[in-house]
C-alpha cells in the first residue's frame, strides 16, 4: 500500500514536472555531479527527455565505475548522494546502452528460516532481500569492470529452520539452478550442515548465522576455504561485557540464556570469559522464547549474584526482563545483542530501562556522528528496510544484507565469459582478499584467508536503555 | 459368550491386584520426588517462600493447560478426535485480540479492550465452526487417524496464515488491571503475584461455572455430554452427531481464545504459540484421561505447578521433561486418569 | 475359502510385481544419472524439481515407515515418537563415527571402515532394546496409550538430545560424519549413496512384506481387528505387539544411521514431535493399511514439498516459505478428506473399479 502511495506520488510530480522540462538532450555523454535536491528521473527528464529512462543513466554511470572509479556506482536509483559523479549518456547511447547484449546471467541462492523456529531471524532477512531484489530489478543487475550488463537473479526459498531443508535447498540451488554463490542459514546447525555441502561442491557460502564454529573446519580448526559469515560473534561481545562487569566491580554474576543455538553460544563464550577473568557464574539456567512463567528468577534471588546477563532474542528476552526487574528492581541487568532492536523496548516497556549492552550502532542510525564509518550504511538501510515493511529495522535483516552486498560486490569483479566454476572460484577469492575495510550493518569487515568473518569487538558500541530509547554509554562514561 | 464372562473375571482380578501395587507405587515415587526435589533445591538456596512462587507461577500457567485440556476434551469425548489445533486457538485468541485492541478505533481503552475480548472470541468460535465444516464434515465417517491427520494439516495451514498476517513480531496486550503494558504487582511477604494472575484464575473459574451449567442444565449440553457417552445410542434418540461435532468444536475454540486472551497479558503473544501450550494442554488432558473435564482441569493446573518447581531445581532446559515424565507415570500407573472414567477413552472409531 | 485363497495368491503376485516395479525404477533412475545415455539426465525428466537429494531422502524415510505401517497398520498401534528411534539411531552413529576425532577414544579402531557398519548395528541393538523396555508395561494396557506413551518418549528423547551437549552436542549437533565406505570403496558421491538407500529399502520392503503374508502377519492382523477376539483364540497380543514395536524401532535406528551418514551432521531438529507428526502424516497420507503406503506417502509428501519450493514463487509472485506451508496444510486436508484411507487404498479402489468396468 505504501509503495502504490509513493509510486503515486512520483507519477504526480512527474506530470507536473513534465511541461517545465526543456533541456536538449546533450549530443556526447556529460559527467554530471551530483547536488542536494537532485534524483535521477528529474535527471533523465531534463538531459534524456523521458523520466523513466533513468535506468539508461545508472547503468552508463556503473560502466564508467568499471574504468574509472572516481565515478559513483549506483545500486539503488532510489539514492544518489551529493558528490557522486555521475555520467549522463547522450540519447543515442541511451539507447544503444539498453539494448546492448547483456552478459550471463548471475544467480544466487538465498534462504533463511522463513518458518519455523528461527523465523524470529529468517523474516527480516528475507524482507531485506526483497529490497535488492527490487533493486537488481530496477537496475538491470550488475555491470562488471568491462562494462557488460549481467542480470542477477536471487533464488528464494526457505529452510523452515530445519537442516534436513535446508541441505536439500543447497544442493538444489548448486546442482540445478546453478548459483554462483549460496547466501542461506539463519541458524548455526543449519548452517553447519550447509557448510559441509558447499566445502563439497566448492561454491562460495556466506552463513547469516553467529558461531565461528561455521566458517572453521572441525578437524583442523582452520578457516573453510569456501565458507564466510556476517553476524557479530558471541566472543567479541563476551570481551564487552567483562570488560563492563569489571569496571562495576561485580564479584558473581547469574546467566540467563534461550534455549536456542544463539542463546546457548552466548552463553557458553560469555560464561568461558568471565571465569576468565575471575568473575563467578553464581547461577545459570535457560528459558524457552514461549515461557510465561520464569522459575529461574527464584534462581537467581536465592544465589545472591550481584548481575544478571541475559543472552537472548525479543520477545523472550523481553519476558525475562520484566520477571527479573519484578523480583530484584534494582540488579543491573545486561543483554548480549539479540536485543538489538526496538521490538525490545517496544515489548518489556518500562522493565527495559536501565537495560545496557553491546550492539551495532546501526538502531541509531540517525544519532550516529557523520564521520562514523557505517552513517552511510546504517541510513540507507534503515530507511529502505523501514520503508518497505514498515517495521523498525533489526540487526537480523542487516546480516542478509551485509552477506547479499558482499556476493554482489564480487560479482561486480568478474569479467564476461566466465565458466560457472571459475565464477565461483573468483566469487570467493572476492570475498576473501577484497572486502577490506567494508562498512557494513554488523560493523566493518575486513576479511582474510586467516578470517572469514572479519570483525573485532571495536564493531560493538556499548548502550543503554533510557528514557524509552536506546542511548550509546561509552567507555569514558562508566 | 462364556469366554467374555472369563475375560472379564480375570481382568477385574488382575486390576484389583495391580491397583494395590500401583498405589504403593505411587506413593513411593510421590515421596521419591519430593525428596528429591528438596533435595535439588536444597543445593540451590531455596528457601519456603521460593518454592511457594514457584508453585503460584506454575498454577497460574497450568490453568491455561487447563483451559487447553478442556477444549481437548470436549472435541475428544464427542468426535474421538485429537484436535491439534488446539493450541492455534490459544494463538488466535491472543492473537486477535492484541490487533483489535491497537486498531485505530476511537474509543476509551476500557471499551476497546472489551470489545476485542469479545470480537476476539466471537472470531475464535467462528473460524472454530467454519474449521469443523470445511474440514471435519466433509470426512464424517473417515478412520479416526484420518480425521487427526486433517487437524494436523488444518494447524500447519492456521500457523502459517498467521505468520503472514502478523509477521515474527511480538504483540502486547494490556494488562486488565491497569490498561497498560505494565501491570500491578501484589507483594505479599516475599511472594509476588501480578494482578494478571487473578484475572486466570477468575477466568477459569468462571469458565468451569458456565461449562457446569451448560452441561448439567441445558438440553444442548446434554445431548453433547450423551453423545460423549455413546454416540450411537445418541444418535437414535435423535441427537444429530454431526451438530454435537459442530458444537464441540466451537466450544473448544472458544475455550481456547478465552486462555489466549487471558494469557496475553502476561506474555507477548507470536504467531507460534500455540505449538507448545497444546502440546501441554494435551498432556493435562490426558492426565484427566481425555474425558473428564474436572480430571483435566485438575491435571493441567499440576501440570504447570510440577513443571515450574521441577524447571526451577534443575534447570529450564528440562522443564518440559518433567511434563512427559509425569504423562508417562500417569499412563503407567494410572491410565484411566487422576480422577477416572478414562477407560472410555478407549473405545475405537 | 478358495476365493480367499484365490485372492491371497493374487495379492502376493502383485506384491512380487511391484517389488520388482520399484527396483528397476530405482535402478533406471540410477543408470541413466551416471551413465547419461543420449546425454539424458535424470533432472530432464523432472524439470529440475525432483533431485537425488530428495530421492535419498524418501528411500530412508521409506525405511521408517515400513516400520511404522506394521506398527499402525498392522498392529493397530499409532506411534507419536517414532522420530525418537531414529534419532537413537542416528545419534548412536553420530557418535561411535565421530569418537577418534572428538575425544581420541579408540583411535585405531575408530577409524577403519567397517567401524561406522558396526555403529550402525549398535545403534539398532540400542534401539530395539529400548523398544523392547518400554514396549513391555505399555503395550499391556489397551486403545492408544501407546500413542500417548509414544508422544512422551519421543519428546523426552528429544530433549536428551538437545541437552546432553557433552554427548550430543546440544543444538548444534554433531558435524563432520564420515561417509559409508567398504575397504576402500568409498559410498558417495551422492549417486552411489543413492544405490545403497534403496537397496537396503528395497530388502526392507521385501521382509515386511514376507511377514505380512506370514503366520505373524495374520495375527496382528487379527489385533486390529479386535484384540479380544485375538486373545481368546489364543494369540499372545501382547507379545505380538511389543514383536513389531521392536522390529519398527530397529528400522527407524537403522534409517536413522543412513541419515546421519548422508546428512554428514546431525542436530536435534529431525527427531523433535515435529518430525514425529510429520512420520505420522506420511503414513497415514500414503495408507497404513499396506506395506506400500510406505513409499507412496513418503514420495507423495515429499514431491508436494519440492514442487512448492520450486514453483510456488513462480506462479505465486511473491510467495515465501509462509505460502508454501499454507498450501501444504491444504494439500494435507484434501488427501484425507478424499482418501481418507491413503493413497494406496485409493489406488486400489480405483484399480478394481477400473477392473470391474
Amino acid at each position: 500500500m505504501k509503495r502504490l502511495f509513493s509510486l503515486a506520488l512520483v507519477i504526480a510530480v512527474l506530470a507536473i514536472l513534465v511541461p517545465v522540462a526543456g533541456a536538449a538532450p546533450p549530443a556526447q555523454g556529460e559527467e554530471y555531479i551530483v547536488r542536494a535536491g537532485d534524483w535521477l528521473s528529474k535527471l533523465a527528464d531534463k538531459y534524456l527527455g523521458d523520466p523513466m529512462a533513468y535506468p539508461a543513466i545508472v547503468l552508463a554511470t556503473n560502466k564508467k565505475h568499471g574504468e574509472d572509479a572516481t565515478f559513483a556506482y549506483i545500486d539503488n536509483p532510489d539514492l544518489i548522494e551529493p558528490g557522486w559523479k555521475l555520467w549522463v549518456p547522450s540519447a543515442e547511447e541511451a539507447a544503444e546502452l539498453v539494448a546492448a547484449p547483456k552478459g550471463t546471467p548471475y544467480k544466487i541462492g538465498f534462504a533463511p528460516s522463513v518458518t519455523g523456529g528461527g523465523s524470529f531471524l529468517g523474516v527480516p532477512e528475507r524482507n531485506t532481500a526483497e529490497i535488492i531484489i527490487e533493486q537488481l530489478e530496477r537496475t538491470g543487475g550488475v555491470v562488471g569492470p568491462d562494462g557488460v550488463l549481467h542480470p542477477v537473479e536471487i533464488i528464494m526459498g526457505d529452510t523452515e529452520s530445519k537442516p534436513d531443508v535446508g541441505v536439500s535447498l543447497a544442493r538444489r540451488f548448486i546442482d540445478e539452478d546453478e548459483v554462483v554463490a549460496l547466501v542461506m542459514g539463519s541458524l548455526t546447525p543449519i548452517s553447519l550442515a550447509i557448510a559441509e555441502v558447499a566445502e563439497e561442491a566448492e561454491v562460495p557460502y556466506v552463513s547469516m548465522a553467529s558461531s565461528l564454529a561455521i566458517i572453521t573446519d572441525p578437524d583442523t580448526g582452520e578457516m573453510r576455504p569456501w565458507v564466510f559469515k556476517t553476524p557479530q560473534s558471541n566472543g567479541d561481545v563476551a570481551a564487552w561485557q567483562v570488560e563492563r562487569l569489571q569496571k562495576l566491580g561485580v564479584k558473581s554474576a547469574c546467566y540467563l540464556y534461550e534455549n536456542t543455538g544463539y542463546g546457548k553460544d552466548c552463553f557458553k563464550n560469555s560464561s568461558k570469559a568471565i571465569e576468565a577473568a575471575g568473575i563467578t557464574t553464581a547461577y545459570s539456567d535457560s528459558f524457552e522464547r514461549t515461557d510465561t512463567e520464569f522459575p529461574q528468577v527464584a534462581g537467581v534471588e536465592a544465589s545472591g549474584c550481584d548481575v544478571v546477563i541475559v543472552g537472548a532474542i525479543p520477545p523472550g528476552a523481553s519476558m525475562v526482563t520484566i520477571a527479573l526487574r519484578d523480583a530484584l528492581p534494582d540488579i543491573p541487568i545486561i543483554h548480549g545483542h539479540g536485543v538489538c532492536t526496538e521490538d525490545f523496548i517496544t515489548t518489556a516497556g518500562a522493565a527495559a530501562e536501565g537495560v545496557e549492552l553491546p550492539c551495532s550502532a546501526v538502531i541509531i542510525a540517525e544519532d550516529v556522528p557523520g564521520d562514523h564509518p557505517q552513517k552511510a550504511v546504517f541510513m540507507h538501510y534503515k530507511k529502505l528496510y523501514t520503508e518497505y515493511t514498515g517495521e523498525p529495522v533489526s540487526t537480523f535483516g542487516g546480516h542478509g544484507w551485509d552477506g547479499l552486498m558482499w556476493v554482489l560486490d564480487a560479482l561486480k569483479s568478474l569479467p564476461d565469459g566466465l565458466t560457472l566454476e571459475e565464477q565461483r572460484a573468483a566469487v570467493r577469492d572476492y570475498l576473501e582478499n577484497n572486502i577490506k575495510d567494508w562498512p557494513g550493518t554488523a560493523g566493518v569487515f575486513t576479511l582474510s584467508p586467516e578470517d572469514h568473518y572479519g570483525l573485532t569487538a571495536e564493531s560493538f558500541t556499548w548502550f543503554k536503555v533510557e528514557g524509552g530509547k536506546w542511548v550509546p554509554f561509552p567507555k569514558e562514561q562508566w | 459368550m462364556n469366554q467374555r464372562v472369563g475375560v472379564a473375571k480375570t481382568e477385574s482380578k488382575w486390576k484389583l491386584s495391580r491397583e494395590l501395587v500401583g498405589k504403593g507405587v505411587t506413593v513411593a515415587v510421590i515421596l521419591g520426588v519430593i525428596a528429591f526435589v528438596l533435595f535439588l533445591g536444597y543445593k540451590k538456596h531455596f528457601e519456603t517462600r521460593h518454592y511457594l512462587q514457584l508453585a503460584i507461577d506454575g498454577i497460574r500457567g497450568g490453568s491455561i493447560y487447563a483451559l487447553i485440556a478442556l477444549g481437548f476434551v470436549v472435541i475428544h469425548s464427542v468426535t474421538g478426535i485429537i484436535n491439534f489445533a488446539q493450541g492455534e486457538f490459544v494463538m488466535l485468541g491472543a492473537m486477535l485480540c492484541a490487533t483489535i485492541y491497537h486498531s485505530d478505533l476511537s474509543l476509551p481503552p476500557v471499551l476497546k479492550l472489551a470489545l476485542a475480548i469479545v470480537l476476539a472470541v466471537a472470531a475464535t468460535t467462528l473460524i472454530g465452526v467454519v474449521l469443523e465444516r470445511i474440514t471435519i464434515y466433509p470426512a464424517r465417517g473417515s478412520p479416526v487417524v484420518a480425521l487427526i491427520i486433517i487437524t494436523i494439516g488444518a494447524t500447519i495451514t492456521i500457523r502459517a496464515l498467521a505468520l503472514l498476517a502478523w509477521g515474527t513480531r511480538a504483540k502486547w496486550v494490556p494488562a486488565f488491571t491497569t490498561l497498560e503494558m505494565e501491570d500491578l504487582t501484589f507483594r505479599f511477604g516475599g511472594l509476588i503475584v501480578k494482578a494478571q494472575s487473578f484475572w486466570i484464575w477468575g477466568a477459569v473459574a468462571v469458565v468451569l461455572a458456565v461449562l457446569f451449567y451448560f452441561f448439567e442444565r441445558t438440553v444442548m449440553g446434554k445431548a453433547l455430554r450423551a453423545c460423549a457417552v455413546n454416540r450411537r445410542a445418541a444418535q437414535l434418540m435423535g441427537i444429530s452427531p454431526s451438530r454435537m461435532s459442530l458444537l464441540s468444536f466451537a466450544l473448544a475454540a472458544a475455550l481456547g481464545a478465552i486462555g489466549g486472551i487471558v494469557l496475553a497479558p502476561a506474555t507477548r503473544p507470536t504467531y507460534d504459540m500455540g505449538l507448545i501450550l497444546g502440546l501441554k494442554g494435551f498432556v493435562a488432558a490426558i492426565m484427566g484421561g481425555l474425558v473428564s473435564s474436572p480430571g483435566a482441569v485438575l491435571g493441567g493446573l499440576i501440570l504447570g505447578a510440577a513443571e515450574n518447581i521441577g524447571a526451577g531445581v534443575t534447570s529450564a532446559g528440562y522443564k518440559d521433561i518433567v511434563a512427559f515424565v509425569i504423562l508417562i507415570l500417569i499412563l503407567l500407573f494410572r491410565p484411566q486418569g487422576l480422577i477416572g472414567g478414562g477407560e472410555r477413552a478407549v473405545e475405537e472409531g | 475359502m478358495e476365493q480367499k485363497e484365490k485372492g491371497r495368491d493374487w495379492n502376493q503376485r502383485l506384491n512380487a510385481l511391484g517389488v520388482m516395479f520399484l527396483a528397476i525404477l530405482v535402478g533406471v533412475i540410477g543408470w541413466v544419472e551416471l551413465a547419461q545415455p543420449f546425454g539424458i539426465r535424470f533432472r530432464d525428466f523432472t524439470g529440475g524439481m525432483v533431485t537425488f537429494d530428495t530421492l535419498i531422502r524418501i528411500g530412508i524415510l521409506t525405511i521408517v515407515l515400513v516400520g511404522l505401517n506394521l506398527l499402525m497398520g498392522y498392529a493397530g498401534q499409532i506411534s507419536l515418537g517414532q522420530a525418537a528411534f531414529y534419532g537413537i539411531g542416528a545419534y548412536t552413529s553420530a557418535i561411535m563415527t565421530t569418537l577418534a576425532s572428538r575425544h581420541g577414544v579408540l583411535p585405531g579402531v575408530s577409524r577403519s571402515w567397517w567401524w561406522p557398519w558396526l555403529a550402525i548395528l549398535v545403534g539398532m541393538g540400542v534401539t530395539g532394546g529400548f523398544a523392547y523396555l518400554i514396549g513391555r508395561p505399555i503395550l499391556r494396557l489397551r486403545g492408544n496409550y501407546l500413542a500417548m506413551a509414544t508422544l512422551g518418549l519421543g519428546i523426552i528423547m528429544y530433549i536428551l538430545f538437545r541437552e546432553g551437549e557433552d554427548f550430543t552436542g546440544g543444538n548444534d549437533g554433531i558435524a563432520g560424519i564420515p561417509r559409508l565406505a567398504i575397504g576402500s570403496f568409498k559410498i558417495w558421491p551422492i549417486e552411489r549413496y543413492y544405490f545403497l538407500v534403496w537397496a537396503i529399502a528395497l530388502v526392507v520392503i521385501i521382509i515386511a512384506l514376507n511377514i505380512v503374508n506370514s503366520r505373524v502377519g495374520r495375527a496382528l492382523r487379527s489385533i486390529h481387528g479386535s484384540e479380544v477376539a485375538a486373545n481368546t483364540m489364543g494369540v499372545d497380543t501382547a507379545k505380538y505387539k511389543s514383536q513389531v514395536l521392536v522390529l519398527s524401532a530397529v528400522l527407524a535406528s537403522l534409517a536413522g544411521s543412513l541419515y546421519a551418514h548422508f546428512q554428514a551432521l546431525i542436530a536435534p531438529t529431525p527427531f523433535s514431535f515435529a518430525a514425529s507428526v510429520e512420520l505420522l502424516v506420511m503414513s497415514v497420507v500414503g495408507g497404513i493399511a499396506s506395506i506400500w503406503g510406505a513409499p507412496f506417502g513418503v514420495a507423495l509428501i515429499y514431491v508436494v514439498r519440492e514442487v512448492l519450493r520450486a514453483r510456488l514463487h513462480a506462479i505465486l509472485h511473491g510467495a515465501g516459505g509462509e505460502h508454501e506451508m499454507i498450501v501444504y496444510g491444504i494439500v494435507v486436508v484434501v488427501i484425507m478428506i478424499f482418501m481418507p484411507e491413503g493413497l494406496t487404498a485409493g489406488l486400489a479402489k480405483a484399480l478394481r473399479r477400473a477392473k470391474r468396468a
